[in-house]
C-alpha cells in the first residue's frame, strides 16, 4: 500500500523517486555539500563516517586506513553521483536504492554530528531548534520511508 | 570429543594468534535508524528479516553485537562494508 504523496513509491520494477520540487532542491544542496567534505576529508565532520576499525591498536588502524581510504572515498562518491542522476521520476533499481540509503544516512551521521547529538538526546527527543535539526529529522523521514518501500 | 590440547610454546601461540578468527562487532551509534540497521544486516549477510530484527534490537539495547566471524580478510571486509553504510563497526580476535 503506498500513497501518492509518499517521497518513494513501491513499484513492481523498483522504487519511484516521487519527492517535491523543493525537496529535491534542498536535497541537491546537501548532496553538494556532503561532496565537499568528502573531498576535504573533513575530519570533524565526517567523525561518524569513519569510524575505527582497530579502536585499541593504532597500528592496526593506520594499516586498515591505508587500506579502505581511497576505495571509500570513491565508493561514496560515486554513489552521491548515482543519486544526483537519479532524481524525481526514475525507478530505483536495487543499486540505486542502496545508493539513496547510504547517501540520506552519511548525511543524518553529517548533520547529528553538526548538531553534537548523543543518545540522550535522541531517547528525549529534545533536539535543539533550527534548520540543521530541520534537515536531519527530515532526512530521517526520507531514509524511513526508503527503507519501506524498498521492503516490500 | 576430545579437548584441545594447550601447548605452552610461544612461538606455537603465535602461529596460532595469526590463524585465529576474528569476529565483527557492530556498536550503537542512536543516529542511525534502527530500520536502516536491520535493511543493512540484511543486505550485507543474507540473514533472515527475523535475524536481522534481532541482532539490531542486540545492538539498540546491549549497545552492540557480534555480526560476523572469519579469517582477517573476511572480517576486514565486512567491517569496510558496515563503515561503507555508515554503521559503526569493529573487529577483534575471537576469545
Amino acid at each position: 500500500m503506498s500513497h501518492p504523496s509518499w517521497p518513494f513509491l513501491p513499484t513492481e520494477v523498483g522504487v519511484e523517486v516521487n519527492l517535491q520540487e523543493h525537496e529535491q532542491e534542498v536535497l541537491e544542496n546537501l548532496i553538494v555539500d556532503l561532496r565537499h567534505l568528502l573531498m576535504a576529508d573533513a575530519h570533524d565532520a565526517l567523525r561518524r563516517l569513519k569510524p575505527p576499525a582497530h579502536p585499541d591498536n593504532e597500528e592496526a588502524e593506520a594499516a586498515y586506513r591505508e587500506l579502505v581510504d581511497d576505495d571509500m572515498l570513491r565508493s561514496r562518491l560515486d554513489l552521491l553521483d548515482v543519486i544526483d542522476h537519479g532524481m524525481n521520476g526514475a525507478t530505483l533499481d536495487e543499486e540505486g536504492v542502496g545508493a539513496w540509503m547510504q547517501g540520506l544516512n552519511m548525511i543524518r551521521l553529517v548533520l547529528g554530528e553538526r548538531l553534537e547529538l548523543d543518545g540522550a538526546d535522541l531517547q528525549s527527543h529534545e533536539l535543539p531548534e533550527g534548520p540543521a535539526t530541520f534537515l536531519y529529522e527530515w532526512t530521517g523521514e526520507l531514509l524511513e520511508f526508503l527503507v519501506r518501500a524498498a521492503s516490500g | 570429543m576430545t579437548a584441545p590440547v594447550i601447548v605452552e610454546n610461544r612461538e606455537t601461540e603465535s602461529v596460532d594468534d595469526l590463524s585465529r578468527p576474528w569476529k565483527v562487532i557492530v556498536w550503537d551509534d542512536p543516529i542511525n535508524l534502527m530500520s536502516y540497521v536491520a535493511f543493512v544486516f540484511r543486505k550485507l549477510f543474507g540473514f533472515s528479516e527475523e535475524k536481522a530484527h534481532r541482532l539490531m534490537m542486540e545492538v539498540h539495547q546491549d549497545g552492540k553485537a557480534v555480526v560476523s566471524s572469519g579469517p582477517q580478510e573476511k572480517a576486514e571486509m565486512d567491517v569496510f562494508r558496515l563503515h561503507e553504510h555508515g554503521l559503526w563497526a569493529t573487529m577483534e580476535h575471537d576469545s
